[in-house]
């Protein structure tokens, strides 16, 4: 009975507050950076862009590096999610595999990048200190393993959901007739999960050309848009070139981030067919079993490294050309600067989170559960805050808020970013961090309700309750892991963004993952670590919170499920 | 908007304190005391390295009292973010960074001029007649070098510009991109001085763009990289890499071309519609002192002072034993936007 109710008065405060913020904080920003990329003054900047040999090369080049750390990281998740779903291997390294893979997704970025200078570079430790070989980790190859690196937890999670929900009889039926193991993976397994894939590898993309962090680390000479978007902002503060590049760079990754929806809408048709009828049949065939188990090993290791080297140089004066110990990297970040950034980064996260994880439920509930007119605007407008590049989101802002809105002499909305703007610039902030997190709860929250019966939603209804209370004390608490993902994934997305707020920070203000390239690009590795491993150790924890005070009960239902 | 509007507000009470002055001495005690509204915070726009954004700031605050924030940006983006914020400027001062980017901001129309009395003892050379920006200190551009990892490659520290264009430092070179950062800017201009024009000085860089691994956002990024042996060769001020010596980096050696090499005079000035405008003033006048200009070796900033009196440190460059070319910041500072946007189009994005 998913029948759809009309809204009541009491849910009409919420979802004009949902309407409001998304045509504010999301809509009128990108509408501005068009406005000002369509001037006629404009014109020639796209004339500019588009007919020079090397703009042609930069938006070639940034093309080629969506796909190959699309194609990587596709790769990777999948090598991933293969061995947790289908592989026989012991419990506890399944376990240490899982938990290495969600490292990178607490961590800002181009973390991962400064590792890769320390350990790879010209005078690396392993590179040149045991194998005597001069890397080089600036430019297409290193950004490739980097952002794969970075982004593939993503496309893992996605991948190993995927394989679980398939139905086994499916393989079953095919081993059943005749089909070898190897036949059955190519022309069974694979082809359900070929949309995942797709959609993986499409995000990826998305997430790849709108990096900012990591092409300013190591791009080297291999300059993508979203650095050349940043020159033009920081070196020129030439707005107008600005938006025009945001708008080039804006028709790939939504075009791309479309495609990937239709692929991932597929994708999950597949994952809600019911619960599988059968047991899957492990990998067992050493052929198979081992080369796959050492290379995700191996890969693993690597990881593990990279984030080792991160605590080792926060302990370390010089790590690789002085490794005395020290503690001066963490005095040095957590007096004066340092902490002022970690305050306000985790406060402003802090708030961030709760209204997303909240934004995030009520709009799917309102998309999934209520009818009224321009439902699927508002499902989109919310989606476009991960669909398009958090740098155009800064520039977005910068044209919307720099100045008060006014409307007939009346200030509508008064400045919210740059200095002695409202709350010191700390209001622009918060907006950006829900607007880029906001996305990832909605589609969780969606996810859970479309697999709920209203029915007991009708029933304290129908007992007297109105629409509120029924979403605060019935909806809520049925879709808690829902919830829960999106307030982990709200605060740890907000805690390493650098690309929507670098454009944002105030004197005031600052964010921990702009002090952080700060010290990198200066070349202060040392306080660079003690900075990111404080903010790993901030995101970790704030995880665990969520978890012991919201998730008690998830935990409970979730053992109560396995026992059945 | 609301300190602005409050310290209008303190400007007219003050106003009308000194009119009541005039009236009569009777009136006048009680008022007077109220009048000269004490700075409570200023905001600096910071353009050298942080650890001396730190050190300085925080000896004011000790002094003065006055809250001091400060943003550390590089000399590029400081002049762009003055520019972009104009209309409703959020600093109140910008002190450090070339010249060059001083005069490029009194073009811009982003500061207001202020001659400090301090000022006085400041050579004529190291501040803008009109008093847009008055100089606290000089640095020197050098070589930044690797001995050991020269020594591998068979090399001496260069001696000459064109001693980076040696086959044999192919990606091993570093410097900053100029659009972005003021020492990066200062090799440019020395080059358009030395070759006589710019199309020579990008034929330079054009051939130098192969041997760059990684154009960095700060100027004394090279440094460090050179420390760790990421490359073997940058262009930076010499004292950032008397610095990087400091910070533990053993192998680090300074080099000067001898055919001429450029300088920096740094300087510092009045932003114009400066929110804390009488705490700005304090930090100039300040920061002329000999007290003030002896706070930089103690972070590890190694510039010479502007002020005559104040003590050098024995880690600074003499400028006597380097060939210094004759650098005109006004027109290095006129040319600079034109000269970084083809940096970025005609060298920073062409392939190798």
């Amino acid at each position: 009975m998913l029948k759809r109710r009309a809204i009541d008065p009491t849910l009409a405060f919420g979802l004009i507050f949902a309407i409001l913020f998304v045509a504010i904080a999301i809509v009128y920003p990108l509408v501005r950076v068009l406005g000002t990329a369509f001037e006629p003054a404009a014109g020639p900047y796209f004339e500019r862009f588009l007919l020079r040999p090397t703009f042609q090369t930069i938006i070639g080049r940034t093309v080629v590096l969506g796909l190959t750390v699309g194609l990587a990281g596709t790769l990777l998740g999948f090598l991933w999610a293969f061995v947790q779903a289908r592989v026989a291997a012991p419990a506890w390294l399944k376990r240490v595999l899982h938990l290495i893979a969600l490292v990178p997704s607490v961590s800002p970025p181009f973390a991962v990048a400064i590792s890769m200078i320390v350990l790879f570079g010209r005078r690396g430790m392993i590179s040149y200190g045991l194998f005597g070989i001069e890397g080089n980790v600036y430019g297409l190859p290193g950004m490739t393993v980097v952002m794969a690196l970075s982004f593939f937890p993503v496309v893992y999670l996605t991948m190993v959901g995927l394989m679980r929900a398939l139905d086994p009889a499916m393989e079953e039926a095919s081993a059943n007739l005749g089909g070898s193991k190897v036949r059955t993976f190519l022309r069974v397994t694979m082809p359900m999960l070929l949309p995942g894939l797709a959609s993986s590898f499409l995000l990826l993309f998305v997430e790849a050309i709108a990096d900012l962090g990591n092409p300013l680390t190591i791009g080297g000479d291999y300059v993508v848009l979203s650095a050349r978007l940043f020159i033009a902002i920081s070196g020129e503060y030439d707005l107008l070139a600005a938006a025009v590049l945001a708008v080039i760079l804006i028709v790939p990754a939504l075009g791309v981030y479309l495609v990937q929806k239709y692929f991932a809408d597929r994708a999950s048709v597949v994952s809600v067919t019911g619960k599988p009828a059968g047991s899957v049949a492990l990998v067992t065939d050493w052929r198979v079993r081992w080369p796959l188990l050492a290379l995700n090993v191996f890969i693993a290791a690597f990881i593990a490294l990279v984030y080792v080297t991160m605590i080792a140089g926060a302990f370390t004066r010089l790590l690789g050309i002085d490794n005395s110990f020290t503690l001066n990297n963490f005095s040095y970040v957590l007096s004066g600067l340092g902490s002022e950034a970690m305050l306000d980064t985790t406060r402003l996260s802090a708030y961030s989170t709760v209204i997303a994880g909240f934004l995030g439920m009520l709009i799917a509930f309102l998309v999934v559960r209520m009818k009224f007119f321009g439902k699927g605007l508002l499902d989109f407008g919310t989606m476009l805050g991960i669909a398009v590049p958090g740098t155009i989101f800064g520039i977005g802002y910068l044209l919307a808020f720099n100045d008060p809105t006014r409307v007939a002499g009346f200030t509508l909305i008064p400045k919210l970013t740059g200095g002695q703007a409202l709350l010191a610039g700390e209001l622009a902030i918060i907006m950006v961090f829900i607007v880029r997190s906001t996305p990832a709860g909605l589609r969780a929250g969606v996810a859970a309700l479309q697999q709920i019966d209203p029915s007991l939603e009708e029933a304290s209804v129908s007992l007297g309750a109105n629409r509120a209370v029924t979403f605060g004390r019935i909806t809520l608490p049925l879709i808690r892991p829902a919830f829960l993902s999106g307030l982990v994934y709200a605060f740890a997305r907000s805690m390493t963004t650098i690309s929507a707020v670098i454009f944002l920070t105030t004197p005031e203000t600052k964010i921990m993952t702009q002090q952080i390239y700060a010290e990198t690009d200066a070349g202060r590795f040392g306080n660079a670590f003690a900075y990111i491993v404080i903010l790993i150790g901030i995101v970790l924890l704030v995880i665990a919170l969520l978890q012991t005070f919201i998730g008690l009960a998830t935990g409970a239902e979730r053992r109560v499920k396995s026992e059945n | 908007m609301n300190t602005q509007t409050s310290s209008r507000l303190i400007a007219l009470a003050a106003g009308a304190a000194l009119a009541l002055t005039a009236c009569g001495p009777g009136a006048a005690a009680p008022a007077a005391t109220s009048a000269p509204a004490k700075p409570t915070k200023l905001t600096v726009l910071c353009t050298v390295t942080e650890d001396w954004c730190v050190a300085q700031t925080k000896a004011f605050e000790a002094k003065t009292g006055i809250k001091t924030t400060f943003t550390r940006l590089s000399s590029g983006e400081a002049a762009t973010k003055l520019k972009a914020t104009a209309s409703n400027p959020e600093y109140s001062v910008w002190w450090g960074g070339p010249a060059d980017g001083f005069v490029q901001a009194k073009g811009d129309g982003t500061l207001a001029a202020y001659k400090s009395p301090n000022a006085a003892k400041i050579p004529d050379k190291a501040k803008d007649p009109d008093g847009f920006w008055t100089g606290v200190y000089v640095g020197a551009l050098g070589f930044c070098s690797n001995k050991v990892e020269l020594d591998k490659l068979g090399l001496q520290p260069p001696t000459s510009w064109d001693d980076l264009l040696n086959p044999k430092l192919k990606g091993k070179f570093s410097v900053a991109h100029p659009a972005t950062s003021g020492t990066s800017y200062t090799m440019v201009w020395t080059q358009v001085v030395l070759r006589g024009g710019e199309d020579k000085a990008f034929e330079f860089l054009t051939k130098l763009h192969p041997q760059v691994s990684q154009y960095t956002k700060s100027g004394a990024a090279p440094a460090q990289a050179v420390g760790r042996a990421e490359a073997v060769v940058g262009v930076v001020f010499s004292h950032d890499c008397v610095a990087a010596v400091d910070a533990g980096f053993k192998d680090v050696v300074v080099s000067f071309a001898k055919e001429g090499t450029g300088y920096e005079i740094g300087a510092m000035g009045l932003v114009k519609g400066a929110p804390e405008e009488a705490a700005a003033k304090m930090w100039i006048d300040w920061a002329l002192t000999a007290e003030a200009q002896e706070i930089g070796p103690t972070a590890k900033a190694y510039q010479l002072p502007t002020n005559p009196d104040a003590k050098v440190s024995d880690r600074s460059v003499k400028l006597s034993s380097v060939n210094l070319i004759d650098y005109d910041f006004v027109k290095a500072g006129q040319a600079k936007k034109g000269i970084t946007t083809k940096f970025e189009e005609a060298i920073a994005a062409q392939p190798k």
